[in-house]
C-alpha cells in the first residue's frame, strides 16, 4: 500500500465526507448507477450526495438502561434509589455528566467523556408505541399496545421494523437500503453490512445484508482461484462456478445459491478494498464489540474503493437479559461498550469521518425498576445513546420521567416505564439525516404521523 | 464419459416403474426424468429395468426411499445401514428405533472426562520434555537466562500445577460426548429427535452453563429420555431441571417481597408458554390461527397470566450442593448460587420462598391457595399440556426439524391428532408423534416431494455430522516414550511412534470451530430463541411466496462461505482430519477419513461413484446439472491421479457435492 495510500487517506480525511472522484465511476455500469442515483436525487429522495453511515449497536436481551443513565438531583435520585432498592447504583459512584442532572454508570467513563466533549447524547425513555399514550389509556385500550409487549422476540423485532402493530421481518434499515442502494456505485456489495449475520433490521424487500466476519472481514471460498491450487484446483474452480451459476428450478435451491453467488462476487472486491483500509492497531480493545466496531471503521475507511456513499452497519452485542447477576454483568458489559464506542469515535476522528457517521444504540426494552432478588425483568421504555459529529452532543433528549413507583409514567407498580418517545421518532430522525425523503418516511414508518408532522418536523431535534 | 453414453443408448421397451421416486419429468433426462423417452435393452436381469437404468434409478428405488428416511431420522447413514434398513422395511426400522436402549450422554461425558484426565496425567512426561526443551531454547537465545535443571521436588511441584491446568468438564467435553454419541450410537432416531427438542426447549452453553459440561449433558439426557415418552413428563422434567432453572432464572426465584420491591421473575413463566408448549396464539388443530369475531388472532395469554404464572414458579432452588466440588461443606439452601449448586438433579421446592396465594390464570384456571409448590407447578404443567395448541404447535416444529419447512395444515393436523390420541387413548405420546411424522404421506410420497413448497435447508450441523458419520474413519496418534536422566537440556531422551487406531475411536469433535464458522452447534444457541425461529422467511422469493425457511436465518454471506470452507477442510487433497484435535499432544488420536472404499468405487467406474453419492447423500435427488458438473470434472482429471492418488478427485467430487444445493436442500 505504502506511501501513496497514506497520503491519499490524509487527503480524504481533510476532505471530510465529500466523495472523491472514484475510478469505478468510469465503468459503464457505474455510470448507469450514477445516473440512476442522480435522478433519485432530483426527485428529492436524497438530501445530500456525500458519504453517510449509520451504525446500529443492538444490545439484545433488553438492557437495564436505567442503570446506564441515572438521575442525580436529590429528589429524582431518591426515587431511583427507593424504587431500585438493592440494584440501585450508589450516588457517589455515578459518573456525573456536565450540564445536566444525570450521570452514567460507574464503568462508563468513556461515554462520560464523549458526552462532556459534545460527541454523544442520550434519548430517554424510548420504546415501541403505536401512538402517544398516557397511563390510563394503557390499561383501557389493549388494542393500542404493541404486539407482544415485554416479549423478547416481538420487541426485538419491533425495534428493528418500527412496526409495533404487526409481525414483520422487513426492517427499517432494509427498507432504506431498498430506496437508496442506487446511490452506491457498487452493485455487488450491499449497502447494509452486518457484523452479526442475517438480521431483521437490515432485511429489505430487495436487500440482503452483506455479512462480514469480525476478524477476517470478507469471507472467500478457500483456495478458489488461488494461484497455487494446481491443475486439480483449477478444475475444481470450474465446478464451483458451474454449481453457483447454474439455473435452479427449485425455490429453496435458488434462495440458497443466491447467497453464495452474492458472497463469491463481493469477496474479491471487498477484500481488495480492505487490504488498503486504514490500520487501527492499538486503538481498539480485544473485545467482541470493539473488534466489530474496528471492522466497521476499516470498512468505512475503504468507502471510496468500495464505491459507497451510503452504508448502514449492524452489530449485535448480546447478553443483556439480566434476570440475574445484574450488577456484576452490567459493570463488565457497560464498560466494554463504553470503551468500544469511544474507541470508534477516536477512529472516526483519525479518518476525519466523524461528521459522516452516526452511531446509535437499540435494545428491545428497558427492564423493570424493581428486581427479583438478583436481577430485573422485561419492561418497556429505556434509554439509548446517539454518537457522532452530526449529533448535538451533551444533551438528554426526550423526557426522563420520575422513577417513583405509581408515578405518571410508571405502570403497574413494578417499575415498567411507559415510553415518552417512540421508536418511530427516534428512527425516523435517523432516516431523515441519512437522506430518506419525507414522502418515503411515511412508507417506512407508517405510524410516524401519530407522533409528529412528517412533512416538516424533526421529532427529536438531535441533529445539528 | 463413456458411462453416460452407455446409459443413453441402452435399449429395451419396459413397463412404467411403480416406485414413488420415479416421478415424471419432461424437462430433462436423468435423476428420475425419463418421460418421452422410448427405451429398450438387449439384456435384463432380475430386478433391473431399462427405464430405471436410463433414469439412473436402477434397482435402487427402495434404497433411495430409505435413504430419504435416514436423512430425516438419523445423523447420517452409510450404505450398509441403508441396506440394513431396507431389509427391515421402513416401519420396522422405526419400530426398532423406538424400542432400542437409550444412549445417554452423562455416562459418556464422565467416561470421556476420566479418560482425558488419565491421558493427560500420562502425558506429563511428554509435556515436561517439551517444556524443558523450550526453556533450553530460550536460554540458547538469551545469555541472561539460565538453562533449566530441575530437581525431583521441583518437578513434582510443576506436575501439581500441570494437573490443575486441565479445565473441565465444561461445554467442550459436552461437545465431545455429543459427537461421540451422534457418530457411534445405534439409537439414531432418538438422538435426532432429542436434538430437535433441544432446539425447542432451549438452554445454551453460551451462558454460565457453558462452564459445566455435566449440566448440559444432564439436560440433554432428559430430552433423550422423553423423546419417545410422554410430553407432560418432558415438560415437567425440563421445568424442574437446574440448568433450565439457571438459564431462564427460575432457580432461586423468590415470592414477592413488597417492602424490597422484589417481584417474582417472569422469564420462565413467559417462555414455557411462548416457546415450550402453547405459543402466542390460539391454534386450530391444523396449526392455523383461530380468529375472533372481528377476524383477529386470539392471544393464548396476556401479561397478567405471565405474572400469575411467575408466582407459580417461585420457591424452586437447588436440590443439593455440587457433588463434584468436595470443598463445599455448607448445605444447599434457597439462593445458593449456581457455582456451588447441584447442576444435574431436579430442583426442589423451598416452601418458605413459594408464593402460596391462589393464582388465577389462563382462561379460568384457578390454582388454590396454600398448596404445596410442586402441586402448583404440576397443575400449571397439566393445564399447558392439555391445551389444544400443543399438538399443532410442537408437532409443526418437529416436522420442520425432521422433514420439511412448510408442512401443509393437513399434515400438521394428522400429526396433532396423533398427539391428542395415540390410538390407545393416550395424549402426548411422543413416539407415536415421531412415527406419524415420518410415515405421513407428505413426508413420503413423491407427489409431495416434487411440490414447490417442499424442502428444507439441511442444518449445517446435520450436513457436517452426516459427512463425518458416513465416511469411514481411522485414528492416528503419536505415542512418545520419554526418559529423563536429569531434568535438564542434556537429560531428555525420547522417541515417538505413530500408531494407527482402528477401533473404539475417540470421536471428540470440539464443536467450537464449527460453531465459529457456521453459527450452529448443539446447545450453543445464542438465546432461548434457538438458532432460528420456526416462522423465519428468507428475504426474496421465498418470503414473497410466503414460504418459511428457518435454517436460512443462519445462511448468510459469511456463514455460507464458511460452511464451504469447512467442507474444504474435510476434503483438501492431502489433508484428512475430521476436526481440530485439542488434545493430540496428550495422545488423543487425530480422527482421519479413510477414502479407500470410495476410491475403489471411483476407480472401478466414476459413474458408479456418483450414483453411490446420490444414494447416500442426495437421497436420489441429484440433478443432471450437478451430475454433469461432476462428470465434467472427472473427465478432465489427468489419468495419473486416478491411477495413483484416486482419493484426490474423489475428495473434490465430495467437496462439490457437499455444498451443492442438491445436497444442502433436502427435498
Amino acid at each position: 500500500m505504502g506511501h501513496h495510500h497514506l497520503s491519499r487517506r490524509k487527503f480524504i480525511g481533510q476532505a471530510s465526507c465529500a466523495a472523491l472522484t472514484s475510478t469505478t465511476l468510469f465503468s459503464t455500469l457505474a455510470n448507469l448507477k450514477f445516473m440512476n442515483a442522480a435522478s433519485i436525487s432530483n426527485s428529492a429522495t436524497l438530501a445530500g450526495g456525500d458519504y453517510k453511515a449509520l451504525v446500529c449497536i443492538l444490545l439484545s436481551g433488553g438492557s437495564d438502561s436505567h442503570n446506564m443513565l441515572i438521575p442525580t438531583d436529590t429528589n429524582q435520585y431518591n426515587h431511583y434509589q427507593t424504587t431500585r432498592s438493592s440494584v440501585a447504583i450508589p450516588l457517589n459512584q455515578i459518573n456525573q455528566l456536565n450540564g445536566v442532572d444525570y450521570g452514567v454508570h460507574p464503568s462508563m467513563t468513556g461515554i462520560q467523556n464523549l458526552f462532556n466533549s459534545g460527541r454523544l447524547s442520550f434519548i430517554s425513555n424510548v420504546g415501541t408505541l403505536l401512538q402517544p399514550m398516557v397511563k390510563d389509556e394503557v390499561y383501557q385500550y389493549e388494542q393500542l399496545l404493541p404486539l407482544g409487549l415485554f416479549s423478547h422476540s416481538d420487541q426485538i423485532q419491533q425495534w428493528q421494523t418500527s412496526l409495533p402493530h404487526e409481525r414483520s421481518s422487513i426492517g427499517w434499515g432494509g427498507k432504506i437500503a431498498d430506496l437508496l442502494s442506487a446511490e452506491n456505485s457498487n452493485d455487488k456489495i450491499s449497502l447494509n453490512i452486518s457484523l452479526n449475520g442475517s438480521n431483521i433490521f437490515q432485511t429489505g424487500r430487495n436487500t440482503v445484508e452483506y455479512s462480514l466476519d469480525t476478524e477476517d472481514g470478507a469471507i472467500g471460498i478457500y483456495q478458489y482461484r488461488s494461484e497455487d491450487s494446481g491443475d486439480i484446483g483449477q478444475l475444481r474452480d470450474v465446478g464451483v462456478d458451474n454449481i453457483i451459476d447454474a439455473n435452479y428450478q427449485d425455490i429453496f435451491k435458488r434462495t440458497y445459491i443466491d447467497v453464495l453467488k452474492t458472497s463469491r462476487d463481493a469477496y474479491v472486491e471487498f477484500s481488495e478494498a480492505l487490504d488498503g483500509a486504514q490500520d487501527f492497531s492499538g486503538i481498539f480493545d480485544d473485545t467482541e464489540v470493539a473488534s466489530q466496531l474496528e471492522m466497521i471503521a476499516r470498512t468505512i475507511s475503504a468507502r471510496e474503493e468500495l464505491g459507497m456513499k451510503r452504508q448502514i452497519f449492524f452489530l449485535d452485542m448480546t447478553g443483556w437479559d439480566h434476570h440475574d447477576e445484574l450488577l456484576n454483568s452490567q459493570e463488565a458489559m457497560l464498560n466494554e461498550l463504553s470503551r468500544a464506542m469511544s474507541q470508534f469515535s477516536t477512529a472516526m476522528d483519525m479518518m476525519g469521518t466523524q461528521d459522516c457517521v452516526t452511531t446509535f444504540t437499540s435494545s428491545e426494552f428497558g427492564r423493570t425498576l424493581t428486581w427479583n432478588g438478583n436481577g430485573t425483568d422485561h419492561a418497556w421504555g429505556g434509554n439509548v445513546m446517539v454518537m457522532g459529529g452530526p449529533i448535538r452532543g451533551g444533551q438528554i433528549f426526550g423526557q426522563y420521567p420520575s422513577l417513583e413507583l405509581n408515578s405518571e409514567y410508571e405502570l403497574g407498580g413494578g417499575g415498567i416505564m411507559l415510553p415518552t418517545t417512540s421508536v418511530d421518532e427516534y428512527f425516523a430522525e435517523l432516516a431523515l439525516w441519512f437522506g430518506v425523503s419525507r414522502s418515503d418516511l411515511r412508507t417506512i414508518f407508517p405510524n410516524a404521523g401519530n407522533f409528529f408532522d412528517v412533512d416538516t418536523a424533526m421529532p427529536i431535534g438531535m441533529f445539528k | 464419459m463413456k458411462n453416460i453414453n452407455k446409459f443413453l443408448f441402452t435399449i429395451a421397451i419396459i413397463a412404467l416403474s411403480t416406485y414413488c421416486i420415479s416421478a415424471q419429468y419432461d424437462d430433462y433426462l436423468g435423476a428420475g426424468h425419463d418421460s418421452g423417452i422410448t427405451v429398450t435393452t438387449s439384456s435384463e436381469d432380475g430386478r433391473s429395468r431399462a427405464r430405471n437404468t436410463i433414469n439412473a434409478r436402477g434397482m435402487d428405488a427402495d434404497l433411495i426411499e430409505i435413504s430419504r428416511l435416514m436423512s430425516q431420522a438419523t445423523f447420517g447413514a452409510d450404505m450398509e445401514e441403508i441396506r440394513r434398513a431396507e431389509a427391515l422395511g421402513m416401519e420396522s426400522w422405526i419400530d426398532e428405533q423406538l424400542n432400542i436402549p437409550i444412549t445417554y450422554l452423562t455416562p459418556m461425558h464422565w467416561e470421556i472426562w476420566e479418560d482425558l484426565k488419565l491421558q493427560y496425567e500420562i502425558a506429563f512426561d511428554t509435556w515436561l520434555a517439551y517444556y524443558i526443551t523450550e526453556l533450553c531454547q530460550a536460554a540458547d537465545e538469551d545469555p541472561n537466562i539460565d538453562p533449566p535443571n530441575f530437581s525431583q521436588s521441583e518437578v513434582d511441584a510443576i506436575k501439581e500445577l500441570y494437573l490443575e491446568e486441565l479445565y473441565g468438564p465444561y461445554a467442550l467435553h459436552f461437545n465431545f460426548a455429543w459427537s461421540q454419541s451422534m457418530l457411534s450410537s445405534d439409537d439414531q432416531l432418538r438422538q435426532r429427535v432429542a436434538y430437535a427438542l433441544s432446539q425447542i426447549m432451549v438452554i445454551s452453553a453460551q451462558s454460565d452453563l457453558g462452564e459445566n459440561g455435566e449440566s448440559l449433558s444432564a439436560f440433554y439426557d432428559i430430552l433423550l429420555h422423553h423423546s419417545f415418552g410422554n410430553f407432560r413428563d418432558l415438560l415437567l422434567e425440563v421445568s424442574l431441571n437446574p440448568a433450565m432453572g439457571v438459564y431462564l432464572s427460575h432457580m432461586n426465584n423468590p415470592k414477592a417481597i413488597p417492602e424490597q420491591n422484589i417481584h417474582p421473575d417472569e422469564n420462565y413463566a413467559r417462555e414455557i408458554m411462548q416457546l415450550f408448549s402453547i405459543g402466542l396464539f390460539e391454534l386450530n388443530i391444523d396449526g392455523t390461527r383461530k380468529k375472533d369475531l372481528d377476524g383477529f388472532d386470539i392471544p393464548t395469554y396476556n401479561n397478567d397470566d405471565i405474572k400469575e404464572m411467575a408466582r407459580v414458579f417461585t420457591g424452586l432452588g437447588p436440590s443439593d450442593t455440587d457433588p463434584t466440588m468436595p470443598h463445599i461443606t455448607w448445605d444447599a439452601h434457597f439462593g445458593l448460587g449456581y457455582y456451588s449448586a447441584n447442576k444435574t438433579e431436579p430442583m426442589i421446592m423451598y416452601p418458605e420462598w413459594h408464593d402460596t396465594g391462589s393464582k388465577s390464570l389462563l382462561n379460568g384456571l384457578e390454582i388454590p391457595a396454600r398448596q404445596d409448590g410442586i402441586t402448583d407447578i404440576e397443575m400449571a404443567i397439566d393445564y399447558l399440556y392439555n391445551h389444544p395448541n400443543v399438538g399443532p404447535f410442537i408437532g409443526r416444529q418437529l416436522i420442520q426439524r425432521l422433514v420439511k419447512s412448510n408442512p401443509s395444515p393437513a399434515y400438521i393436523a394428522r400429526v396433532a391428532t396423533v398427539f391428542n390420541d395415540n390410538g390407545f387413548g393416550e395424549r402426548g405420546d411422543m413416539g407415536a408423534v415421531v412415527k406419524a411424522i415420518l410415515l405421513d404421506p407428505e413426508a413420503r410420497s413423491c407427489e409431495e416431494m416434487l411440490h414447490f413448497d417442499n424442502g428444507k435447508l439441511r442444518e449445517p450441523v446435520l450436513r457436517d455430522s452426516e459427512y463425518i458419520k458416513v465416511i469411514p474413519k481411522y485414528g492416528e496418534k503419536i505415542i512418545y516414550d520419554v526418559n529423563f536422566s536429569s531434568y535438564s537440556c542434556e537429560g531428555i531422551e525420547y522417541t515417538g511412534d505413530t500408531i494407527v487406531v482402528l477401533d473404539n475411536l475417540r470421536l471428540w469433535n470440539n464443536g467450537f470451530n464449527f460453531y465459529d464458522a457456521v453459527k450452529q452447534f448443539p446447545m450453543m444457541s445464542p438465546s432461548v430463541f434457538n438458532f432460528y425461529l420456526p416462522d423465519h422467511k428468507p428475504t426474496g422469493e421465498m418470503a414473497e411466496n410466503d414460504l418459511y425457511g428457518p435454517e436460512f436465518k443462519i445462511h448468510d454471506t459469511s456463514t455460507a462461505i464458511n460452511y464451504i470452507n469447512s467442507v474444504y477442510v474435510h476434503t483438501a487433497p492431502y489433508y484428512d482430519v475430521a476436526w481440530y484435535n485439542w488434545y493430540d499432544w496428550v495422545g488423543i488420536e487425530d480422527v482421519k477419513f479413510d477414502f479407500s472404499e470410495l476410491s475403489a468405487i471411483y476407480q472401478d467406474d466414476p459413474e458408479k461413484f456418483i450414483h453411490h453419492l446420490d444414494i447416500v447423500f442426495t437421497n436420489g435427488q441429484m440433478t443432471d446439472d450437478l451430475k454433469n458438473t461432476l462428470r465434467e470434472f472427472i473427465s478432465e482429471v489427468p489419468q495419473w491421479y486416478t491411477n495413483n492418488v484416486p482419493y484426490v478427485p474423489v475428495k473434490v467430487v465430495l467437496y462439490l457435492m457437499m455444498w451443492s444445493p442438491d445436497y444442502t436442500i433436502a427435498k
